[in-house]
């Protein structure tokens, strides 16, 4: 089916328009995308999936050590300080080529919906220092490669990974009943269960209860983590002997394979109010806070038709008439604005990684033997200072004022999505300052007219076009390009 | 957006420290060794375009009041006398200790060659690169650097965030920024207001944070206390005080369509600050030293609108200011006010070129030549020694 409006396909289904990068025509083209995007390496994790392992467990196992030592009363600071530095290094690296993704792709379409998914399987570096190396793993290995299969399949990657079980405490939770238990008093933490009923399947309010809730978790139990070699680890020692019953069926190990998490998952995904929540979300997410019933109702058929397969309730959400009506009726998120922003600046790779390398000088600052340079060292330094302050209040440093720091959502919940949240007088000012920040660095020589052209093509309102090739001067203009109500809204 | 402004303020301590140590390298002894090198220049940009009938008003012109009714002043209506025809406005009495002393000169009925779109950007493209039309894409204080006969006056330094086109080009300038880059002036503020006009919810959000003194904060940062004008004027007096010897930056907030008089009180508090503030800084002997220009791409019309405000006209108003400059005078040939005066019936006429003014200080403070100031600085601009504006 060719689209109805191609404008509107990069701006509400991608990141926005880019010069010189042509917007997609038609709805094949647009879920062509999952397929390429799914089979491509991201920009991160740096080194590599396997390489992001061994990076991890080096470490973990440093960490471990010191760790050991400090116990013993020997605690070494040069090494907790230098492995800290590093994970925190490695973070930011990551999240600036999380950035760089979604910025330099052309496959807008895919990269939104990995930010999605994402979202929904939400995990965070913030739960411990080897998360910040785990999480930019997990989003490579588990989520990516999956968004345009079934649904199961991405729910058991997302589930089944270290820095899932991490993040909801599915490597502390032991059967009551199991041998740990008994011998060390260890119990079983629900954290996990709960929210993949409430958040990654069937949905809050969808009528399971708390039995349910214990029920997941208790069939959970016996997964965890092996720290050292990072890797999900079945443990017949943690596990609650079954049989349990959860939504009508009951699970019972009776091979004593430790399976029987694998079926509770597959039941959920296929369990009809797990579509109609997860069609809800996609909707309310793309299209408008309250969803549309009838495109909803679409989708769940192409659902059940497919039994799960994501790329035909995208196709089935995309072919419908309401994805088309009523543009501008999301408010972008932060990272999403964001990313728009630097899109329409027709920001070059280059420059976009020059910003990471001054961030990573300033880290350099920090060592003893710059202190002790001379007083030119000292100048030196503080200009090193003043690019990396300034990288960092044009990236990552911005979306954490603005409120969606890169992989640290508030809760398994992930970000919220709703205009409420996201259009309030803070925010808005917070935008104002980033659009007039980067008008000021990379927009000195440009057209504000022209800007507008391309950032927002057909979708800008004649009277915006007015406001702004009457601005007072070009920065200005290309402020409010920034900063008006169509680039905010998809 | 929060930079480090304490770095600022530290690097101009070091600076300090700097000279009086002698011993750092980044800064060259031949900044301090030579007395040809020292005299300054710093040049600022008023963008928006700046009402000069309301800056220097003409109320000797029989014409003025009936053109003027609610924003023109008389000398018994507050507006302080210059010479018997011109007075100031009052919003710049902080100027007036410097008129006083003969350090601060006006010259009005200037414009660049640019006419009749009256397109902000086109206007300041024109003031900027010193051309004649479209298609210069480096600033002529940039092009300047390569023609000044002593390499020792050279080092310059646009305050911003990033070089502005006037000193953008193929030779050497720093830029250098403090955090009152990010204020936004009341013209701008108003701009914003009618880009969320027809967005009942993000016109609402704006109100809001306009009122809340967090989000204020992030908007105006530091202007509306005009604390950050003082920060930018500062950091260029600190600079020039030290190696550097031009210096430029802009003040926005004089686009005044709607409601004039409070807007405009602002814009000329912050250009008074500006100035007086460099005074300071600099010194005595500096700032005798010293010339401070500042120009706009055109300016407003003759007539007051009809929401107490003025559009977009032609001939406009330059301010030099500084130790250096023919001080005390009201400046170019006045064009007169009467309707068969003004440009196409609504402008006050340009009578002389701005860049003029420009080349003029170039020549006086820095010995460029005047084979260089028209063929390589302003390209097609006529201008000898026998200049008006060194004169006086």
């Amino acid at each position: 089916m060719a689209l109805p409006n191609p404008t509107l396909a990069a701006i509400r289904y991608g990141y926005g328009l880019r010069p010189g990068e042509e917007p997609p025509r038609d709805v094949e083209a647009l879920l062509a995308q999952i397929g390429q995007g799914a089979s491509e390496r991201p920009r991160f994790p740096r080194e590599g999936l396997s390489g992001r392992l061994d990076t991890a467990t080096r470490v973990i196992s440093l960490l471990a050590a010191e760790a050991k030592a400090r116990r013993a009363g020997n605690p070494n600071e040069d090494v907790r300080k230098a492995t800290q530095g590093e994970a925190r290094r490695i973070y930011r690296q990551d999240a600036m080529a999380r950035l760089a993704q979604a910025i330099h792709s052309p496959l807008g379409f895919y990269e939104r919906l990995a930010s999605f998914w994402v979202d929904h399987f939400s995990t965070s570096v913030m739960k411990s220092l080897p998360m910040r190396m785990i999480v930019p793993l997990y989003e490579a290995q588990a989520i990516r490669p999956r968004i345009g299969g079934s649904f199961t399949g991405l729910l058991s990657a997302a589930i089944l990974h270290p820095a899932m079980l991490i993040y909801l405490d599915q490597d502390k939770s032991v059967g009551p009943d199991s041998a740990v238990a008994r011998r060390t008093g260890r119990g079983l933490n629900e954290n996990l269960g709960r929210e993949l009923l409430e958040l990654h399947t069937l949905g809050a309010g969808s009528g399971y209860t708390q039995d349910d809730v214990r029920a997941a978790a208790l069939i959970l139990t016996g997964l965890s983590v092996d720290n050292r070699a990072m890797q999900v680890v079945y443990e017949p020692r943690f596990a609650e002997a079954g049989p349990v019953s959860l939504l009508g069926r009951t699970y019972q190990d009776d091979e004593g394979d430790g399976q029987d998490h694998v079926l509770m998952l597959e039941d959920l995904a296929a369990n009809p109010k797990t579509a109609q929540h997860i069609c809800g979300k996609l909707v309310r997410h793309f299209i408008a806070d309250n969803a549309p019933e009838e495109l909803v109702g679409a989708m769940v058929a192409a659902w059940t038709k497919s039994h799960g397969n994501l790329t035909e309730v995208y196709r089935a959400m995309l072919g419908h008439p309401r994805a088309w009506s009523d543009p501008g009726r999301k408010i972008k998120r932060p990272f999403e604005f964001m990313v728009s922003g630097f899109r329409a600046l027709d920001l070059p790779e280059r420059n976009f990684a020059n910003l990471l390398r001054d961030m990573d000088d300033g880290d350099e600052d920090e060592s003893p033997v710059q202190k002790a340079m001379d007083m030119a060292g000292m100048a030196a330094r503080q200009d090193t200072r003043k690019k990396a302050g300034r990288a960092n209040a044009l990236t990552l440093g911005a979306l954490q004022r603005m409120g969606q720091p890169v992989w640290q959502p508030p809760s398994p919940a992930g970000f919220p999505d709703e205009e409420s949240v996201w259009l309030t007088p803070s925010q808005l000012s917070e935008r104002i300052s980033w659009a007039r920040t980067v008008a000021r660095i990379f927009g000195q020589k440009m057209e504000p007219s022209a800007f507008l052209e391309a950032a927002l093509a057909d979708a800008a309102h004649p009277e915006t076009g007015r406001v702004i090739a009457q601005a007072p001067s070009k920065v200005h203009g290309i402020t409010m390009v920034l900063a008006s109500p169509e680039f905010n809204r998809r | 957006m929060s930079f480090d402004n304490g770095f600022l303020l530290s690097r101009r301590g070091f600076l300090a420290g700097a000279c009086c140590a002698a011993a750092a390298p980044i800064v060259t002894p031949v900044s301090f060794a030579a007395m040809p090198g020292d005299n300054r220049l710093v040049t600022i940009i008023l963008r928006g375009a700046m009402d000069g009938l309301d800056l220097v008003q003409p109320y000797g012109d029989p014409a003025f009041a009936a053109l003027r009714p609610k924003l023109g002043l008389r000398p018994d209506t507050g507006l302080i006398d210059l010479d018997g025809f011109f007075g100031l406005n009052p919003a710049a009495a902080a100027l007036m200790p410097l008129w006083q002393a003969g350090e601060l000169s006006f010259v009005h009925a200037v414009s660049t060659p640019y006419r009749d779109q009256r397109s902000h950007f086109d206007g300041q493209d024109m003031l900027e690169t010193g051309g004649n039309g479209k298609g210069e894409r480096t600033g002529w204080l940039n092009r300047t650097l390569a023609v000044i006969p002593r390499s020792g006056s050279r080092k310059a330094i646009d305050i911003n965030t990033s070089m502005e086109l006037i000193l953008s080009g193929p030779n050497q300038a720093d830029s250098w920024s403090s955090q009152s880059n990010f204020a936004l002036a009341e013209d701008e503020i108003a701009f914003l207001d009618r880009l969320y006009a027809g967005d009942p919810a993000f016109a609402k959000a704006m109100e809001e944070a306009k009122k809340t003194d967090m989000s204020a904060d992030s908007l105006y940062a530091d202007g509306r206390r005009g604390a950050g004008i003082t920060d930018m004027a500062r950091l260029a007096g600190g600079m020039l005080r030290e190696d550097y010897r031009i210096a430029s930056f802009s003040i926005n907030g004089w686009d005044t369509h709607v409601g004039q008089q409070g807007q405009f009180r602002k814009a000329v508090g912050a250009l008074s600050t500006a100035i007086v503030t460099l005074k300071d800084e600099l010194g005595e002997d500096a700032w005798k030293k010293t010339v401070v220009l500042a120009m706009t791409e055109f300016g407003r019309t003759a007539r007051e609108n009809g929401t107490n405000g003025t559009d977009h006209g032609t001939g406009g108003l330059a301010v030099l200011a500084g130790g250096a400059v023919p001080g005390g005078k009201v400046l170019g040939k006045w064009p007169g006010l009467s309707e068969d005066k003004l440009l196409d019936r609504r402008d006050l006429m340009p009578t002389g070129d701005v860049r003029e003014v420009a080349a003029a200080m170039l020549y006086k403070q820095f010995g460029v030549e005047p084979g260089d100031l028209t063929a390589k600085v302003f390209p097609g601009l006529g201008f000898d020694k026998g200049s008006l504006f060194l004169r006086g």
